[in-house]
């Protein structure tokens, strides 16, 4: 077990470094002088002055050597100090930490009500092979693939605020505020999710031990809820967390339309604003988070199906 | 059997939608009456299009959001209707000398903190703008040497230079004035902090803003007991939610969702000219758009009531030259120029240019519609000879190229008042020799001239001639092509009353914006 945590601290290290690393250096490696972004960012304008880009790129320090200017960020951040935002001029973590709780709900309501629809889709499919139910079921959610989120959140507005006036269009003010983003966001999810219980309880039906436990006088019911339910939940649990970990920071259309604030449209706006610090604070956020879960993850996968337990040594 | 259960887990999961969103009040307002009365116990809410940023800093577009707001204000404002400046904290003003301003501050006003508004307080906020990391546009050491306090009630405005437009610089919002105790060292705290019939109580980051009435507002009773004003960058959000009543008054709508809103109950749409207009800017330094009738050639090679009816689907107005025609500099009221292909293709001919020279346009793509635009372009000059391509890219990406004179055509726009309302800052900064901003590498001595003795004319009407006289120069020399005048949109409730559209959207919420009982 250390060696694994040892292993899975690491990467985590590995992983905050190299893609805090990786963002610090997009404004330098994108079109555009960064600190103009930044100006255009705090004043709409098209002018520009070259004295205000010279005193602003003085007092943030961006005329300093980019080696100095990311061990600069490091060493605050060793120290618990995620800096200050550029184009807001407020604590990075006022805004990371509030943006995060946004993007934690919405994922966690969404990913749950993925897995409620998806679980008696995928065990009612798989369990049918090949009939009716299950290709009914395969052909629906398998279409969810192919509604992207521009096209579903602007129709769930259109139906249930504007048509039926029953949920707000947009905004974050309460659970109601929290269905039509959730919607969108599970779509996607409920079609793989559907997909790998399928699998699972497929494969789990095709297990030697089903028959035996049959064998030794369990009914059909007894035999699936024992032997092939638990088994065939195997495959969800990892993809349920790689799911959790991507829309962390992946839910940039649906919290911009819907106008959620949380970390996917913060890095967005962050990235584009070339605002280094806030994309900085909020990758490492995200990216802490996502190896956490997804370590998380194996434990629990660890727990349903020991057969796996040699991959974490 | 199984298609019941199917049903019934359909029916289930609308219910459970249905029922999640019963708390939420999101229904059809009243629709308005003959003769509606305000009821001063209601509350507003107000999308717009922007979200503060800098830390509430006066010299950013947070001062555009405090003064919506009915928070900030200013030693003067702009009125549209009039098309002049009039008083707001100052009650009037001098000009003592060729280099300084004198405006006297209003008796009796007192900021929301309780103390109140003097010269001294009033010099400090100015000066602290002045001293900004980043130069406030309207307000700042290359057009203002510092402002002193001269007695209790006066404070006195320098400038480097004779300047006329020292009133309309302090009616910018970056020139907004708030209490001594709004500034901490580097830091400014508005809240409870301004002038204005609203009073900020609380922020939700990047989310809204809420407001309360100031009870005691130098400027009389006011008609709202408190308002909301939410950040909502995407304009689709914010069509809808004036649509379903979740918002009362929804700034800058976009071209499409206006067919949406025109048809709603309950909904009116409220457009006005806005000071931007969509612009093929042409590189007047280098061949062969440095040929006059290249340019020329390529204006009346353009469909310009085509492309306004298409692409804008009517929100904007084919372009009649640099400014839109209700501006006061505008000058005679001519028509937009028409397409005229024959002519076109003359002057092309005349001035020896041959197809094996193709042009490109660089479309911005900031603006989702100018991909359409270009297009258009594109096809309408295809017709007169000019192979073009088009060329996607951010702002941020092409500028330099631009700047530096290394491209042939950008489709772009700009707004013509976006320091102060008066368009010298942007005919100096984008046409003269020396313009900081000159895309199109015009230049023309008599131009200038124009635009420099314009600078110093004191009396606005002459001065507005000399606008409108630079500004055909400039449609002569077919400098750029002014494309199409754009539209500022707003959408309101029917109950809303007292709303006066301001195309920069600096005043939305006012002591007089009311809203009738529902």
């Amino acid at each position: 077990m250390l060696p694994f945590i040892a292993k899975r601290t690491t990467t985590l290290v590995t992983a905050v470094v190299v893609s805090s690393f990786a963002v610090f250096l997009i404004p330098y490696f994108t079109p555009g002088d960064p600190v103009r972004k930044i100006i255009r960012s705090r004043v709409n304008g098209d002018v520009v002055d070259d004295a205000s880009v010279q005193s602003l790129s003085l007092s943030l320090g961006l005329q300093d050597p980019l080696m100095l200017q990311y061990f600069r960020w490091l060493g605050r951040m060793a120290s618990g100090d995620m800096g200050l935002s550029h184009v807001s001029r407020t604590a990075v973590a006022e805004q990371v930490l509030p943006a995060l709780a946004v993007t934690l709900s919405l994922v966690v309501f969404s990913l749950g009500l993925a897995v409620l629809v998806s679980l008696p889709l995928g065990i009612a499919a798989g369990l049918r092979p090949g009939r009716a139910t299950d290709k009914v079921i395969t052909t629906v959610t398998q279409s969810f693939i192919a509604m992207p989120e521009y096209w579903v959140a602007p129709l769930l507005v259109l139906v249930f605020a504007l048509k039926l006036s029953v949920l707000p269009s947009a905004g974050w003010a309460g659970p109601a505020s929290m269905v039509l983003p959730a919607v969108t966001l599970a779509l996607r999810p409920i079609s793989y999710f559907t997909s790998a219980v399928r699998s699972g309880i497929l494969e789990a039906s095709a297990a030697e031990h089903v028959p035996a436990a049959r064998a030794r006088g369990l009914s059909q019911a007894q035999a699936v809820l024992r032997h092939v339910v638990p088994n065939g939940l195997v495959p969800l649990s990892t993809l349920f967390a790689v799911w959790f970990a991507g829309l962390l920071g992946g839910s940039v259309i649906v919290e911009v339309i819907f106008a959620v604030p949380g970390m996917g449209r913060l890095l967005f706006n962050a990235v584009i604003n070339s605002d280094v610090p806030l994309a900085q604070g909020g990758v490492v956020v995200v990216v802490a988070l996502a190896v956490t879960v997804t370590t998380l993850a194996d434990f629990v996968h660890r727990l349903l199906s020991p057969t796996v337990e040699g991959s974490y040594a | 059997m199984l298609s019941v259960n199917r049903s019934r887990t359909i029916m289930c999961v609308v219910a459970l939608l249905t029922l999640s969103g019963c708390g939420f009040s999101g229904g059809q307002g009243e629709s308005g009456s003959a003769a509606p009365a305000a009821d001063t116990s209601q509350r507003i809410v107000v999308d717009n299009f922007r979200a503060p940023v800098a830390d509430w800093a006066l010299e950013s577009d947070a001062a555009y959001i405090l003064s919506l707001s009915g928070c900030l204000e200013t030693l003067t404002s702009y009125d549209h209707a009039k098309g002049e400046v009039v008083p707001m904290l100052a009650a009037k003003w001098t000009q003592s000398s060729s280099l300084q301003w004198d405006f006297t501050i209003r008796e009796g006003v007192t900021f929301q903190d309780g103390t109140p508004l003097t010269a001294e307080s009033v010099a400090a906020a100015l000066n602290h703008v002045l001293d900004a990391t980043v130069r406030a546009r309207a307000f700042n050491r290359t057009m203002i040497s510092g402002v002193t306090a001269l007695d209790a009630n006066t404070v006195r405005v320098s400038t480097p230079t004779e300047s006329p437009l020292v009133p309309y610089r302090l009616a910018s919002v970056n020139a907004g004035i708030l209490a001594p105790a709004a500034y901490k060292g580097a830091t400014l705290n508005p809240f409870g902090h301004c002038t204005g019939p609203f009073v900020p109580v609380s922020e939700v980051s990047q989310q809204s803003l809420t407001l309360k009435r100031n009870e005691d507002y130098w400027g009389g009773d006011v008609q709202l007991a408190g308002a909301e004003v939410r950040f909502i960058t995407n304009g689709a959000t914010r069509a809808a939610q004036v649509q379903t009543g979740e918002a009362d008054i929804s700034l800058s709508i976009p071209v499409a969702s206006l067919s949406a809103l025109d048809s709603a109950a309950d909904v009116k749409v409220l457009k006005k000219d806005s000071a931007r207009t969509a612009t093929l800017y042409m590189n007047n330094g280098k061949a062969p758009l440095n040929d006059v009738d290249v340019r020329t050639a390529i204006r009346k090679a353009l469909d310009l009531d085509a492309l306004a009816a298409s692409v804008y689907e009517g929100a904007a107005a084919p372009a009649t030259g640099v400014f839109a025609p209700s501006e006061p500099w505008a000058g005679e009221s001519k028509d937009a120029p028409k397409q005229d292909l024959d002519a076109a293709r003359k002057l092309l001919k005349d001035s020896g240019y041959t197809a094996d020279r193709p042009l490109e346009i660089i479309a911005i793509v900031e603006r989702a519609e100018f991909a359409d635009v270009a297009a258009v372009l594109q096809e309408n000059l295809k017709a007169v000879g000019i192979p073009v391509t088009i060329q996607a890219k951010e702002y941020a990406a092409a500028e330099p190229d631009v700047l530096a004179g290394n491209y042939d055509m950008l489709l772009s726009q700009r707004n013509r008042l976006i320091d102060i309302a008066d368009p010298l800052g942007f005919l100096t900064a984008d046409y003269t020799c020396s313009g900081s901003y000159n895309l199109s590498h015009f230049c023309d001595a008599e131009y200038d001239r124009l635009v420099t003795e314009a600078g110093r004319t004191a009396d606005a009407d002459e001065r507005y001639r000399r606008y409108a006289e630079a500004g055909n120069i400039l449609t002569d020399k077919a400098a750029s092509i002014w494309l199409v005048n754009e539209q500022a949109t707003d959408a309101v409730r029917t109950n809303v009353l007292g709303y006066v559209q301001d195309p920069l959207s600096r005043y939305v919420l006012t002591a007089q914006t009311a809203k009738s009982g529902s």
